[in-house]
Order: structure tokens, then C-alpha cells, then sequence
């Protein structure tokens, strides 16, 4: 062996707290690296995703040559709804998605010892260390979409509703979040949850439709039910009112409840994943 | 100095017991079997700072559960530890920064990219400065003989080479603590060499402590003087590894060869004839009957050549494993209907 070794144990970093959006940055790095190694599977996840949205698309230029409204939104009015809703799917696609998937199956096989074993905390260690490029281009799309709406809406949004717009945003997204990370950490429990994914993605159907749909005797325990308990109807439907809708006293008690809803959806999550990781059995080695 | 001081640490688990066949599948969503398993059953250790410790036990002896233990990973059902004077459990970021666990059968870096982007990754997350890390990095992979391997993905590396990899992702913080389970499982003679001749002079460097699980006994004695052997959730021994014969074993073997082609037939009065090939006999003889069997032998035949062993470790081992695991099996709950 050669005499290259010439530190002894002791000369570590001054105890510093990582820098998490150099963290951040390094995942988004590596995610980047390894989705251009293989090229050919992201090209393809790029089409997908771009033609999942198109689709999305075409589907409501279709209603609308028959109607002028769906519960009272116009075309365009509704154009922004559609693409708040593919925003937020693109940034859950792209940056929750495929960590809370993976979550879930290192629980089972015991591949979370590693995370456990890293100066960070867990759940961001967890939530975000791979990025999923390909549903980017939702993002993308569904700005362009953004603008479209916007240029033809009749009346442009209040210089408030702008500022509001990105951060309720980015509730919608927390709300979201929060239920995937806690539902992906129930495999502590259950062993395996895939059944849970499938309730996520049903559930998360609701939200994909302006508030006023939910009335009458179906409708109201709906809305209720998943404005009140799983906030998911708020999570597209308080940005996207704020833009296409004018700012009216109907509005703002939805956006304040808007607010208790996020903070509550990630503090529930927070509680869930930390006893999750409290119960985490390992597996075999 | 003590590091690690463990005191009554156990774990339990309870297991689901999945009965053969459909019908009993069906059953089992309304009524199941649950049995209790003990991986580790009260036991107390202390190690010395810079010290080199071996985990010997066959499997599900309880080493990994306590590699496990003591790195936080899982929580214990009773007891106390504390390794560098935090509880591991707790997991606090300021004990996390200074120990690491290398898993020869799970692997932290990533798959599809080269190993060197990993690292970069534990840079960030061990805030390690940049000029520090490309130093330890460089020694690091100097050591090992890596720097060719650095810009190929893991998935391309052989069994050999990843673990190197792991070694170094795991030293790159310099951890004071490294929990070692079984690191050169899998690996050709060539490649555990490798590994042992890097671990033993990077040990002895930088004064680190190790706690090694494996079950090659040339990993142990090429690296630990002391060894604690573990069975059944229980310490059996702590030690040197000499003094396992020594303790463990209660016969020598006696190897003779004698003129002609056939050893005398009287042979067997004196202990166990466990080989016989030609002139040559080897007997299992008592030890503290050596000296009266030997003297004897020599002075009623003509004997051509004589020598006197100790049984291999590992036979003495593995003996002590099996009374170990028979003595655990008689405490073993039952399953319980739940």
C-alpha cells in the first residue's frame, strides 16, 4: 500500500447543515444525466407525456362546439383550468411521482436504510432525489396553454390575482404532495400499497373539475368530502378561480381555507412520514 | 476510550406466517398466524476506540439487526446503546456525519450513472469542502486501483468494483464509526484480498473503528483481533480468535503414518479415527489425553511421522454454531393465532 493517506479521522467539515437547494440541484443534475443516458426511453416519455396532454386538450375543443359553458366557465375561462390542472400534474409527475413510487418499494426491500443513514432529513432525502425530465414538457405545455387563455379571456386578471396565482399554485402542489408522501408511507404498515395508489389516482380524478360540477344529492357530499377532508378539490380550483374568475367575496373564503389546508395536509404528511420512519422494520439483508 | 457501549439491547419481530396453498391464503385474510422471532436477545458489548471487531454468527445469527441497530436504521425492542455518545435510534444529522454502514448485498449509489456523481451527491450532503474532497477522494481511489472506473456507470462495474465504489462513498466524510456487514460476500479470492489489505491498512491509518459482519473466516483473521460470536440473538464468545480453539474445542488431531500399508488396527481405543488413507490415520483424540495417547502409541509401534493439531476454526466454529441454534430452538415461541 502506498503512504497516500495523510488525514487522520477528525478532520471533518465543520458540522454544517447541508445546503438543501444545492442537494436539490445535485438530484436535478443526476436525474438529468441519467434520463440522457438513456435517450431513447426519454423521447418517448416526452411524446407521452406531450400527447397525453394534447389529448386532454382536444377532448374539451370538442365539448366546447357544443356548448358555450360547463357550470358557468366559458371556453377560455376553462382553457385556464385545464391548464392549472396540467400544470400541477406535470410538477407532481416530475418531481413526486417517481420518488413516492420508489418510496414505497424501498420500504418493502429494505432500500431505505441508506436514506436513514444520511445527515438530511429523510423526507426531503426521499420526496426529491430523483426527477422525473420528461414531464417537464407538461409544464411547458401547459404555460403555453396559459397564455393562450389568457390573450383571449374578455377581461384580463387584477395585477393581485397574478401575484396570488403562482403561490396558490404552489398549495395545490403541497396539498398533493402531501397526500402521496403519506400515502406511499403506509407501506411501513401495510407491507405493500399499491392498492393505495390506484385510490390516490381516483381520488385526485376530482380534482380535476371546477367546484360547480359537485351539486345536488351526489354532487354536495362530494364536494364536502373532498374540500373539507381531502382537500383535493382546492388544489386546482383556488389559482385557477383567482385567474379566470373576477375577484369577488365568493372567492376569498375558499382561498383562505385554501391556506389552512395546505399547512394542515403538510403537517398530517409530516406526522405520518415521521412515525412511518419511527415503525420502519428493514428487510432482510 | 469506549465508542460503543450497548447495554440489554434486543429486537423482536413479528412475523406473518403464510400457510401453503390457496385455500390457506383465503383463511389468512380473516385469521392469521403470527410468530414472534427474537433477532437479538438482550446483549451487552463495549468497544474500545480504533479497535477492529469482528461479528461472527451463521445466519439470522442477529449480526445485521445489530449493524442495523446501531446505525439507527431500526429502533430496538429493549435495551441501550451509544456509539460515540449519541443514541443511534434517534437519528440526529450530528451522529449521522460521523459513522457509515457499507452493506455487501445493498447498494446507495446509483444505478445507471457512474460512481462519481454519487460521490459529488455525498459531497453536497456531507458537506464536505472541495478541496478536502478531492483529496480523500483521491487517496481513496488510489487505494483501491478505481481511477480507470471512476466514468463507468455502477450497473457496468463487476461485483468486485462496485464494492470498492461502496467503500469509498462510505469513507468519503471520514467516519470515525464503519459498520462493515459482510463487504466481500460474493467476491473472488482475488477481490476479497482486495478488499481486506485496503480495510487493514486504512484502519490502521486513520484509527477508525470497525465492527465487521462476515462469514469468511480469512476476512477475520486477516483483519480483527477480537471477535465476538453471535448466535441466536445472543453473544456466545468475545475474544481473540485463537482463543475460540482454545475455549470452544475440547480435542486435538493427532496424524500419524506408519510403515508399511495399514495403520494397526488397536488405534481407535485411544480417540475418533476421522480419516484413514493407507498408512496414514488421523484421530480425534481428547485434549487433555494427548500426552498418555501419544506416549503410548510411540511406544508399542514404529511410527514414520507424527503431528499434532488443533481442528480448523471453522469446524470449531460451526459445531458451536449448531449447539448454539439447538439451544435457541428450544426457547422459540410458539405461533400465535391472532
Amino acid at each position: 500500500m502506498s503512504d497516500v493517506v495523510t488525514s487522520t479521522i477528525g478532520d471533518h467539515a465543520p458540522a454544517f447543515r447541508p445546503s438543501y437547494t444545492k442537494v436539490f440541484l445535485a438530484f436535478a443534475r443526476n436525474s438529468l444525466v441519467r434520463d440522457m443516458t438513456f435517450r431513447s426511453n426519454f423521447i418517448i416519455e416526452s411524446i407521452t407525456s406531450l400527447s397525453w396532454m394534447a389529448m386532454n386538450l382536444a377532448y374539451y375543443i370538442l365539448i366546447y362546439q357544443f356548448t358555450v359553458s360547463i357550470a358557468g366557465w366559458s371556453k377560455m375561462e376553462y382553457f385556464l383550468f385545464l391548464a392549472t390542472t396540467l400544470f400541477v400534474n406535470a410538477i407532481v409527475q416530475a418531481l413526486f411521482m417517481p420518488n413516492c413510487e420508489e418510496f414505497s418499494e424501498l420500504i418493502r426491500t429494505g432500500g431505505l436504510d441508506f436514506a436513514l443513514l444520511k445527515p438530511i432529513d429523510t423526507q426531503f432525502l426521499v420526496s426529491l432525489h430523483k426527477i422525473n425530465w420528461s414531464s417537464l414538457w407538461g409544464a411547458l405545455f401547459a404555460a403555453g396553454l396559459m397564455g393562450y387563455a389568457l390573450w383571449y379571456l374578455p377581461e384580463t386578471p387584477s395585477p393581485v390575482a397574478f401575484l396570488l396565482y403562482p403561490f396558490y399554485l404552489a398549495c395545490g402542489v403541497a396539498i398533493m404532495y402531501s397526500l402521496m408522501i403519506a400515502l406511499a408511507a403506509t407501506s411501513v404498515w401495510l407491507g405493500r400499497n399499491q392498492t393505495l395508489y390506484d385510490f390516490w389516482f381516483y381520488i385526485t380524478n376530482f380534482s380535476r373539475y371546477p367546484l360547480e360540477i359537485y351539486s345536488g344529492a351526489v354532487g354536495d357530499p362530494i364536494r364536502v368530502l373532498f374540500t373539507f377532508i381531502i382537500p383535493v378539490l382546492i388544489v386546482v380550483n383556488v389559482p385557477a378561480r383567482l385567474l379566470a374568475k373576477p375577484l369577488d367575496g365568493q372567492n376569498w373564503p375558499l382561498a383562505v381555507f385554501a391556506l389552512f389546508a395546505t399547512a394542515a395536509s403538510l403537517w398530517l404528511s409530516r406526522l405520518v412520514f415521521t412515525k412511518a420512519m419511527r415503525s420502519y422494520r428493514s428487510a432482510s439483508s | 476510550m469506549a465508542i460503543i457501549e450497548i447495554e440489554g439491547l434486543a429486537k423482536s419481530y413479528r412475523i406473518y406466517q403464510k400457510q401453503e396453498g390457496l385455500l390457506a391464503s383465503v383463511r389468512g385474510l380473516f385469521r392469521r398466524k403470527y410468530r414472534d422471532v427474537e433477532a437479538v436477545r438482550g446483549i451487552d458489548l463495549t468497544v474500545e476506540s480504533g479497535e477492529f471487531v469482528a461479528f461472527l454468527g451463521p445466519n439470522g445469527a442477529g449480526k445485521t439487526t445489530t449493524l442495523k441497530l446501531l446505525s439507527g436504521v431500526i429502533s430496538p425492542s429493549a435495551g441501550t446503546a451509544r456509539v460515540m455518545g449519541f443514541t443511534p435510534w434517534k437519528r440526529e444529522n450530528a451522529y449521522r456525519r460521523r459513522f457509515a454502514l457499507v452493506m455487501g448485498q445493498k447498494n446507495q449509489l446509483w444505478w445507471d450513472l457512474p460512481a462519481q456523481e454519487s460521490f459529488r451527491l455525498h459531497q453536497q450532503i456531507y458537506c464536505i469542502e472541495p478541496a478536502q474532497f478531492d483529496r480523500r477522494l483521491d487517496e481513496l481511489v488510489d487505494l483501491l486501483t478505481v481511477r480507470n472506473l471512476l466514468a463507468q456507470p455502477v450497473r457496468e462495474l463487476s461485483l468486485g468494483e462496485r464494492m470498492k465504489m461502496e467503500l469509498i462513498a462510505a469513507l468519503l466524510h471520514s467516519p470515525e464509526v464503519l459498520f462493515l456487514d459482510e463487504p466481500t460476500i460474493g467476491l473472488d479470492v482475488v477481490a476479497q484480498h482486495n478488499i481486506q489489505s485496503f480495510l487493514r491498512f486504512y484502519q490502521q491509518q486513520r484509527k477508525m473503528t470497525v465492527l465487521l459482519t462476515s462469514h469468511y473466516m480469512k476476512d477475520v483473521a486477516a483483519l480483527c483481533r477480537r471477535v465476538v460470536i453471535i448466535a441466536g440473538g445472543m453473544i456466545m464468545y468475545d475474544g481473540s480468535l485463537s482463543g475460540i480453539i482454545d475455549r470452544f474445542s475440547g480435542h486435538k488431531v493427532i496424524t500419524l503414518v506408519f510403515p508399511g500399508e495399514k495403520p494397526p488396527g488397536d488405534l481407535s481405543r485411544f480417540g475418533e479415527i476421522v480419516e484413514e488413507q493407507g498408512p496414514k490415520v488421523k484421530l480425534k483424540v481428547d485434549r487433555n489425553g494427548i500426552g498418555g495417547a501419544l506416549s503410548t502409541i510411540l511406544a508399542k509401534h514404529t511410527v514414520e511421522d507424527v503431528s499434532v493439531e488443533d481442528p480448523p476454526l471453522e469446524e470449531v466454529i460451526a459445531e458451536m454454531f449448531s449447539l448454539a441454534t439447538e439451544q435457541v430452538k428450544g426457547r422459540e415461541p410458539r405461533p400465535q393465532l391472532a
